[in-house]
């Protein structure tokens, strides 16, 4: 019986962090199968991953909320004679406002996307990425060290992504598995139209492109470290954030939230008081 | 002016619905100890609970000592459509949700690629998933009654846990929401609270798989750690840690550095599957008050 090959498994390939850790990985030699919704977007970057003279990544167009793609997707690798080696959890997507307010559907495809398919693809693929002594990459967020008034539930499901990958990071390594979380501050991408934040109002100084966080991403993979923060403001970001009292970082966050958000989704609390 | 004489209950004449209390996981443990403490306030209560003949012997006791007979639900939580029957249930039986306890869960100690995928993600969707449900769910009712949400966390929140990775960051993720929630949700008038309790003698530690005694210093019983949480979510507190053992470990957890705390925490883990040389009665030092 013939060799499966090995792969790398990108999710959310089709733009922004996720895209450009594709050609990364492409450019150092890693065959890429790319998961995403938007098939169109995942074949260009695919042909342009052709162009470039490496194998064409193989294009699986899911949606990650569905609970039945983690097996998809181990069929697909099957089916082609492949198995992942590397496996990349970047979907994800946050949204800004008051969680009572928001959406309740669209809440909670987002612990289904951020949460249960990261944690289903985490563990699905650990005995051929044993096999071929690859790595897991979880793409979290810096928002994963507060609680975030404004975005509850992004920043908790991102601070799950941090645990659970620190945790998988040393019961993994005995096992020759890289597990690395990457928590990148804002990176220009689709994320804040999606999640209703005007990009004008990003802090400069922590503002990265998403290639320049995929290779910090990629380099911490290789290297074996659990975690990367890409940046220097945003590791004193982090360290301030540990220092400082939860009273105070829960209310600066609910202003600057309140700030950045594009739309008024805030409406003031009833003022007449029982 | 006339007045209405009727000796139906005001409620059912006006068709106004009553406040009441929902508590998830209610048949055993820290969850049927919440229950007795909120019937004992006064509250009435809705009782969520896998199918488990505990749940009727709860509701017959707290019938007979309060006169006021709890709703029973027996629902799965880790069924996508949990939230809607609850919801369902609690319309029909002309209920509106003032109070909501999270308090159903379970863990899981071993090696993450060994345990069951599928248990794992059964975690997430009853630990993330339906709590966040409930607590989006019922946020119109609470605003009106002025309630409350009691979120049941642990102090593994604090340190994430190899070998018992899922459950430690689902506790996370209940941490982090519950505390953005108790800022957004305070000027409206509602209080919640996060509750991480040490360890609690418990079915937990049999579903899980922990086997090992529990450690004396920290163990708290399901009374003690009821009580403190009732009365940190009726004072506002944010997050309510019980026991002076459990306290103190909080804090040395935010000092200890990572690459100690990891190899730590997967020692415990793996400790606490081995059975116990002898038998300690009883569990905990904080009994019953």
């Amino acid at each position: 019986m013939p060799d499966l090959r090995p792969v790398a498994v990108i999710t959310g390939a089709s733009s922004g962090i996720g895209a450009a850790l594709a050609r990364i990985f492409a450019a150092n030699g890693h065959e890429c199968v790319l998961v995403g919704r938007r098939e169109n977007l995942l074949n260009a970057l695919a042909d342009s991953i052709a162009a470039s003279g490496k194998n064409r990544p193989l294009v699986i167009p899911l949606d990650l909320t569905r609970m039945d793609t983690p097996v998809r997707i181990g069929h697909e690798l099957g089916a082609r004679g492949m198995e992942a080696a590397f496996v990349v959890n970047n979907a994800g997507y946050g949204l800004t406002g008051r969680a009572a307010q928001l959406d309740r559907a669209e809440q909670l495809a987002m612990i289904d996307l951020n949460v249960r398919a990261l944690t289903d693809l985490s563990l699905r693929f650990i005995d051929s990425v044993a096999r071929h002594r690859g790595g897991i990459l979880n793409v979290a967020s810096v928002s994963a060290f507060l609680p975030g008034p404004g975005m509850a539930l992004y920043n908790a499901t991102k601070s799950y992504v941090v645990s659970f990958s620190e945790a998988l990071h040393t019961e993994l390594k005995p096992l020759g598995i890289r597990v690395t979380v990457l928590c990148p501050g804002p990176v220009r991408t689709e994320f804040h139209t999606r999640a209703g934040i005007d990009t004008a109002q990003l802090p400069r100084m922590l503002t990265y492109s998403a290639e320049w966080v995929a290779q910090q991403g990629y380099d911490g993979l290789m290297r074996g470290r659990r975690i990367v923060v890409p940046g220097w403001g945003n590791k004193l970001v982090r360290l301030a954030l540990g220092a400082t009292p939860k009273r105070f970082v829960l209310s600066a966050a609910d202003k600057s939230m309140q700030r950045r958000a594009m739309q008024p989704r805030w409406p003031k609390p009833p003022s007449g008081k029982s | 002016m006339t007045t209405i004489v009727s000796d139906r209950p005001r409620s059912m004449r006006t068709n106004e619905l009553r406040p009441v209390a929902l508590i998830t996981g209610a048949s055993s443990g820290i969850g049927a100890a919440l229950a007795r403490r909120f019937a004992g306030e006064g509250h009435a209560l809705a009782l969520v609970s896998l199918p488990d003949p505990k749940l009727a012997a709860l509701a017959e006791e707290i019938a007979a000592s309060t006169g006021k007979q709890p709703l029973t639900l027996e629902v799965d939580l880790t069924y996508r459509d949990a939230g809607v029957r609850i919801a369902a249930a609690l319309a029909g039986a002309g209920f509106e949700t003032q109070f909501i306890v999270n308090c159903a869960g379970f863990g899981l100690v071993g090696p993450a690629a060994v345990l069951d995928c599928g248990e794992q993600l059964a975690m997430v969707d009853v630990n993330v998933r339906a709590l966040a449900d409930l607590c989006l769910r019922f946020s119109d009712s609470l605003i009106r009654r002025r309630g409350g949400i009691l979120n049941v966390a642990s102090l593994s929140a604090f340190l994430p846990a190899p070998e018992m990775a899922v459950y430690n960051a689902s506790k996370k993720f209940v941490l982090s929401f519950s505390e953005a929630l108790h800022q957004e949700l305070g000027p409206h008038g509602v209080r919640v609270t996060v509750l991480c309790s040490g360890p609690v003698p418990t079915r937990f530690q049999t579903r899980a798989g922990i086997r090992a005694n529990l450690p004396r210093l920290l163990a708290c019983s399901p009374q003690f750690v009821a009580r403190a949480a009732y009365d940190g979510l009726m004072a506002g507190k944010r997050v309510v840690v019980p026991g002076v053992g459990n306290k103190g470990l909080r804090l040395m957890l935010r000092v200890i550095p990572p690459g100690v705390l990891l190899p730590g925490s997967q020692a415990a883990m793996r400790f606490s599957m081995r059975p116990p040389r002898k038998r300690a009665v009883p569990a905990f030092r904080r009994g019953p008050a």
